[in-house]
């Protein structure tokens, strides 16, 4: 990729934007097309730059080799415990991320409507004076009710630092995160159950059963890498047969939504044969007996099970003794989408058979370890007496108090039946428009808003929603706030800027900074109005120092930049070596020096005598919950007869899952990996397939209740009769993303809005549909 | 011009002579067929200079394609009719005399008009020039393949102007050592699918040996076409002659290539070695195979002249037509089927069914180009006999 | 001055295309289908009905150039530009490379493509103009590899660990039939 040339199709892409043009789809395919994406790195020796990842939630570190100004190349850093010294396909691939001829290249703000990308380029000072003008009204309107804004964030290092502006500074309760649409069941139930919700050393695990989870198609470090090293017993479970099925030494197929039939079997035939560690369970459970009393008497006998799951008794009854047998048995707890309404009580039954095994606090199990603790930058928090709290969690258990529940929010602010009218939202990172169950009810959410503001990369569906457009710079033009990672072999990590920041794109400090110093005031203007203790202070105090003491200095945070912030953290916390380390090798962890090659650039990092496997920490396991009780549901993980996989035939289930070279939104548009799956394809039971009269490649359209979709058939013996797996990440609407607008179909287009009650978690795999060859 | 014709004598013409001929309809149906045929090379030509070789539907697993086979095509009936040629003037077949100047220059024109398709088909053919002479790829059969039939083309030339000259010593001389050399070139074109280890069904000794025969017979089917034209059907009872002894060659060519691949086929199955049993059983199902190259190229031929005691030279013509589709065929297939078995299973993504032959159809341009060339083959031979006078054959 | 080779402990691959991808970063290879230096082949498809599939004979295959030590592709060439660096490399020179494709007939492997970008052959050459040039001792596929299944060095030298693997494991070639020699192994 010659630079010069990338900057003309940029200025092409500029071109588009500033036309807003009614069809842009005329570029659709040209990029795929264009044999310039890569470039040979050169045979010169050159200095890299230590990084951490941004494609996935993994953060993986890696060298960055730079020529001529231009990143040529990524590779692996070897310094790094978790991600073990490789990078997968869609770390090697981040290049494209950057220099993506569709990345969002300056402030744009909308004129046409809202979804139809039609944009002029702004300045950023046109950018924030548009924001202020709007959030000064829409805060005066509302009566100083900072609520009224709501604030979202997917993964990513930044997440802390958007809370502190968003909702420590301009004062909103309403931040909403990926946790209700990915995994906030499973840390609740760890959480709840073992008191931490821990990490799962599966490197030290002679026996490990996986149910659903994905690990070789969906790469998490280090649990994918130590699953291909380790040799243990691999039992995996799963409705589709995945690469990781294909690797499993057992493959158990099953029915979506019954991994908790086979879980309580398995605790029933620990409870009836005692295979259960006796001395743990003494130890540290908790209710114990009520447990037992419920399992037994509930009769989850392996008949009962084979019945729920289609699994065999004879091999629930063999996996369970061996599993029981084994020195360091796992059930892997996962880390994904939330599947049914059963997925707190499953994933605790999960937490409570490593329990009986008495896999927690020890080598090979559920670990609590020892993270290094980052200590926090204080900030002054301006109190807002008009600022009213959150609304997402009413009806919910328990419930993330960070992060809330993503639907039940959508459903009170579409039916307007939210206490207080949401009338702004501040997004960042976080894909609306595709990443959570039924599309048009977000976008209808994002119609009734007076102002959206979208800080991404790239021309997502939702920041063709956004009325204002603010570009982020990706992760490999910025430094990010140290990180501490990992609880067994802990250690801290930086990423490092490798090139400056491409157009005019900044990073979301510097945009924080801009937006602070540019709302502070008026803001603070619209709370002396409404707010009666900042008018006592302003009137004792006088304005000046009520603004400064009382924290209403939205910009205070970035006095420093996160280069200088960084050195100061860590030089004092932690001394210069460490800092030296984070900017020369990316890394830092006690046991550098002693790093080992083990084989073929495969190292040990942490001596094994060292690793935080077993710590002197008090907890208990409960096996009741009572809180549960009282608000009407299961203390303990129970079957109910509405969990049974029963369809029509002509219904189908429909899961989701990813390709390995995709994730949720930031590969949507790699070209790279645009060039292993263009779009995504239908997986249907080969003979459901025969039936209907489906082949390869064929259109089907799949109708829900909500809505349908087209999308190219791949009849396959992989999955089960009567189950439809859609990978995630496809069929975007965003004309701007030209690799990917129009290919595929999305998952989330037909996918009902469901959601669990004791997290407030979106269901994702609860949905019933029909289809038909198009 | 005087002084080229010093050294070869020509017919005396004008420009306005070698641009006008007799509007019979036959000549004007020749006219529009040759015209139509350089346009469509042109434009396949400036396909392949805008797209280079995305015009072309090769592919990795089938690099070779049409342009390779019908520069195969020409070179075979190059030396096929070099072999007709030599018949008389250099192994002294007095039937034959007459036919060698005709046969000389037709084998002069179809290796101009293989030049042309090759050098569209190969990547660099500049290159290749320089590099042939620079850099020897001696264990390579493309290399002696080329470099033998560059020395060919030029015996031939001279063997022409010697034949033109009536210097039948010379022409002889220079006849033999052309028709060796062609052989040599033409049996390494056969090596450069017989060496290809990679690909059972080709490797071995067939290739090489089976190039000759065919050329040949290609020779002859083509020397028929030559003299149907020349003649309008009637033909002097020289040429007659002539032509009722190449007509009987002919049947035995065709009886023992019919062997030849019977027993190529049977000793392809026999073992069932996999990349030439599967290969072969693929081959007697296609019908480029059974319609083409045995229906067309050897069956039909062969009964019309068994069963026509000799007789029927006119009948031979339109079987010789026949015929040459046969060959074109023979050409197409050999090239196809080296390359039709997948060498690895090649499925790379999920939603892909490995293939089990390799797909190929030439695009337009490779069609424009390489049948393009056959008005190449017309537009030189029309001028060649225009400006030599290739009938005198009483020496 | 070295002897490279490469091992694969193939049954270890998941398929995740890392390699693929560090690949045509690391050299600059054209996007699409058909150009890659190197491939991952799935061996034999899951068989059966979804309850009871036969997975067993699944394997992930690493495909590249297996750098014949009696090369085709070499003899093959017209113009002699395929030739054997000091490092024991198959290489081309890609001035005389006149695109007969002469050599992607004759190699056993699939391993030859036409790289668009220099109008001339391509193949994998262990990152040769890149990597080794640079006096890096790894390839981009090796490094990147999440189960690090590519073991990348020194045949003539006994002591690379690459030598070591292959004393002590069985291993296979590719189309031995072919009599082509490879210097890749496949780790049993």
């Amino acid at each position: 990729m010659c630079y010069n040339t990338h900057m003309n199709i940029i200025e092409t892409s500029r071109r588009k934007f500033l036309q807003g043009s009614v069809s842009l789809c005329i570029y659709a395919t040209s990029a795929l097309s264009s044999p310039w994406q890569t470039t040979k790195t050169s045979n010169k020796k050159t200095t890299d730059t230590p990084y951490l990842c941004n494609m996935c939630r993994n953060k993986c570190a890696g060298y960055a080799r730079v020529e001529n100004g231009l990143i040529t190349k990524l590779n692996p850093n070897h310094n790094f415990p978790k991600s073990r010294n490789m990078l997968c396909p869609k770390g090697n691939a981040g290049i494209q991320a950057i220099y993506d001829e569709d990345r969002l290249k300056y402030p744009l703000i909308r004129i046409g409507n809202r979804g139809d990308g039609q944009y002029k380029r702004a300045t950023w000072d046109e950018a924030y004076e548009y924001i202020k003008e709007k959030l000064v009204k829409i805060i005066d309107e509302q009566k100083d009710n900072r609520s009224t804004i709501a604030y979202c964030n997917g993964e990513g290092f930044n997440k802390d630092e958007y809370i502190k502006f968003f909702g420590s500074k301009l004062g909103s309760a309403n931040f909403l995160d990926e946790g209700s649409i990915c995994l906030n069941t499973k840390l609740g139930a760890t959480q709840l159950t073992i008191g931490d919700v821990g990490e799962m050393d599966v490197a030290g695990s002679d026996y490990m059963i996986i149910s659903g989870a994905n690990r070789y198609e969906s790469l998490i470090t280090p649990d994918s890498v130590d699953m291909i090293h380790s040799k243990q017993k691999l039992v995996v479970l799963d409705p589709r047969c995945t690469v990781t099925a294909i690797k499993a030494d057992e493959y158990l197929p099953l029915y979506p939504g019954t991994d908790l039939a086979f879980c309580l079997s398995m605790m029933y035939i620990a409870f009836k044969e005692e295979l259960y560690d006796k001395k743990y369970v003494n130890e540290q459970f908790d209710d114990f007996e009520k447990l037992k009393a419920h399992i037994l008497s509930q009769k989850y006998t392996p008949e009962w099970a084979e019945s729920k799951t289609h699994i065999p008794s004879q091999k629930i009854e063999k996996i369970t003794r061996e599993f029981f047998a084994a020195s360091n048995p796992l059930y892997y707890l996962g880390r994904r989408s939330v599947w049914s309404q059963n997925d707190f009580q499953l994933r605790r039954a999960m937490v409570l058979i490593n329990a009986l095994a008495g896999s927690v606090n020890r080598k090979g199990g559920i670990i609590f370890g020892q993270p290094i603790k980052l200590n926090d930058e204080e900030i002054n928090e301006p109190l807002y007496n008009n600022a009213e709290g959150r609304f997402d969690l009413d009806g919910i258990v328990y419930g993330s108090q960070k992060g809330g529940s993503w639907l039940n929010f959508r459903e009170k602010v579409v039916s307007k039946t939210a206490p207080y009218p949401v009338k702004a939202m501040f997004i960042r990172k976080h894909n609306l428009m595709q990443n959570m169950p039924n599309i048009a009810k977000t976008k209808k959410m994002l119609e009734m808003m007076d102002l959206v503001v979208v800080l991404d990369t790239m021309p997502s569906d939702t920041a063709m929603m956004a009325d204002v457009i603010l570009p982020e710079c990706t992760y490999l033009e910025r430094e990010d706030m140290v990180v501490s990672f990992n609880r067994l072999e802990p250690s801290l990590a930086l990423r490092n800027q490798v090139i400056e920041s491409l157009y005019e794109s900044r990073s979301m400090q510097d945009i924080l900074k801009g937006l602070g110093k540019k709302l502070s005031v008026p803001l603070f203007h619209v709370s002396a109005k409404y707010d009666e203790d900042l008018q006592d202070s302003i009137k004792e105090d006088g304005l000046h120092k009520a603004f400064v003491e009382g924290g209403y200095d939205m910009a205070e945070l970035y006095g420093y930049n996160t280069t200088q912030r960084n050195k100061r953290l860590i030089t004092k916390q932690f001394g210069k070596e460490v800092y030296n380390s984070l900017k020369e090798k990316g890394v830092w962890y006690p046991y550098m020096d002693e790093q080992k090659e083990l084989f073929n650039d495969f190292y040990e990092y942490y001596p094994p005598e060292k690793r935080f496997y077993t710590i002197d920490k008090k907890y208990r396991v409960n096996a009741y919950l009572k809180k549960l009780e009282k608000a009407g549901f299961d203390a303990m993980p129970t079957w109910h007869k509405y969990y049974d996989f029963n369809l029509h035939e002509d219904e189908f289930r429909v899961i989701t899952g990813r390709y390995v070279t995709t994730t949720q939104s930031a590969t949507a548009n790699n070209v790279m990996l645009k060039d292993f799956e263009k779009e995504n394809y239908l997986w249907i039971n080969n003979n459901n397939a025969k039936r209907l009269g489906i082949k390869t490649g064929d259109s089907v359209v799949v109708m829900s209740s909500v809505s349908s979709i087209v999308i190219k058939a791949n009849p396959t013996n992989k999955i089960a009769p009567n189950v439809l797996w859609i990978p995630h990440g496809f069929g975007i609407d965003s004309q701007e993303m030209t690799n990917a607008y129009a290919k595929g179909a999305s998952d989330n287009m037909i996918i009902e809005d469901k959601f669990e009650k004791i997290y407030g978690c979106a269901t994702m795999h609860e949905t019933n549909v029909t289809l038909r060859k198009l | 011009m005087n002084f080229i014709k010093k050294i070869i004598p020509m017919k005396d013409f004008t420009l306005k002579s070698l641009m006008t001929f007799e509007k019979t309809p036959l000549n004007i149906l020749m006219f529009i067929l040759t015209i139509g045929l350089l346009g469509a090379f042109g434009w396949g030509v400036i396909e392949y200079l805008i797209h280079s070789h995305h015009a072309y539907n090769v592919t990795r697993e089938h690099p070779w394609g049409l342009l390779i086979a019908m520069y195969i095509f020409f070179v075979v009936s190059s030396t096929g009719l070099c072999i007709v040629g030599s018949l008389g003037d250099v192994f002294g077949f007095k039937d034959y005399m007459a036919m060698s100047k005709r046969a000389i220059l037709g084998s002069i024109v179809t290796i101009l008009a293989g030049f042309a398709v090759i050098a569209f088909e190969i990547g660099h053919p500049v290159r290749m020039l320089i590099y042939n002479v620079l850099s020897p790829g001696l264990t390579s059969a493309i290399w002696w393949m080329g470099t033998l039939y560059g020395i060919y083309l030029t015996f031939m030339i001279i063997e022409f102007i010697f034949l033109m000259r009536n210097d039948m010593k010379n022409a002889r001389i220079f006849g033999l050592t052309g028709l060796l050399v062609g052989l040599a070139a033409h049996s390494n074109l056969g090596g450069v699918f017989g060496f290809l280890n990679a690909r059972t069904i080709s490797n071995g000794v067939f290739y090489p040996t089976y190039f000759i025969l065919t050329a040949f017979i290609t020779g002859i089917y083509l020397t028929y076409l030559m003299y149907g034209f020349r003649y309008k059907m009637n033909f002097p009872e020289e040429i007659k002659k002539g032509l009722i002894g190449l007509a009987k060659i002919q049947t035995l060519l065709l009886a023992i290539l019919m062997f030849f691949e019977t027993w190529k086929m049977m000793t392809g199955i026999y073992g069932g070695m996999p990349g030439r049993a599967d290969v072969v059983e693929h081959i007697l199902h296609s019908g480029g195979f059974v319609y083409g190259e045995v229906l067309c190229g050897m069956l039909i031929p062969f009964v019309v002249m068994l069963t026509t005691k000799w007789k029927s030279i006119n009948l031979y013509v339109y079987a010789s037509f026949i015929g040459m589709i046969g060959i074109f065929f023979m050409r197409y297939d050999l090239v196809h089927d080296t390359q039709v078995k997948p060498l690895q299973m090649m499925k790379l993504t999920e939603y892909q069914l490995p293939p089990k032959w390799i797909e190929y159809f030439p695009s337009a341009a490779e069609f424009a180009i390489g049948f393009g060339a056959i008005g190449i083959f017309f537009m030189l031979y029309y001028f060649g006999q225009k400006m030599f006078d290739l009938d005198g054959g009483d020496h | 001055m070295a002897n490279y080779g490469m091992a694969f402990d193939y049954k270890l691959c998941i398929n995740c295309h890392a390699c693929e991808v560090a690949c045509k970063e690391e050299n600059g290879i054209d996007l699409g289908a058909k150009n890659h230096r190197l491939w991952i082949q799935e061996e034999t498809k899951v068989s059966g009905d979804f309850w009871n599939l036969d997975r067993d004979k699944v394997e992930f295959m690493q495909m590249q150039c297996q750098e014949c030590q009696d090369a085709p592709c070499m003899a093959a060439c017209p113009n002699g530009a395929i030739y054997r660096d000091n490092n024991g490399i198959v290489r081309l020179h890609k001035d005389l490379c006149d695109l007969t494709r002469a050599c992607m007939s004759a190699c056993p492997y699939n391993a030859r493509y036409v790289d668009e970008k220099n109008h001339v052959t391509d193949k994998c050459i262990f990152c040769a103009d890149t990597r080794l040039a640079r006096g890096e001792t790894t390839t981009a596929c090796q490094i990147t590899c999440p189960a690090k299944l590519r073991y990348f060095g020194n045949l003539d030298d006994p002591e690379s660990e690459i030598s070591k693997v292959l004393s002590s494991r069985k291993h296979f070639t590719l189309k031995p039939e072919k009599k082509t020699k490879p210097k890749l192994f496949y780790l049993e």
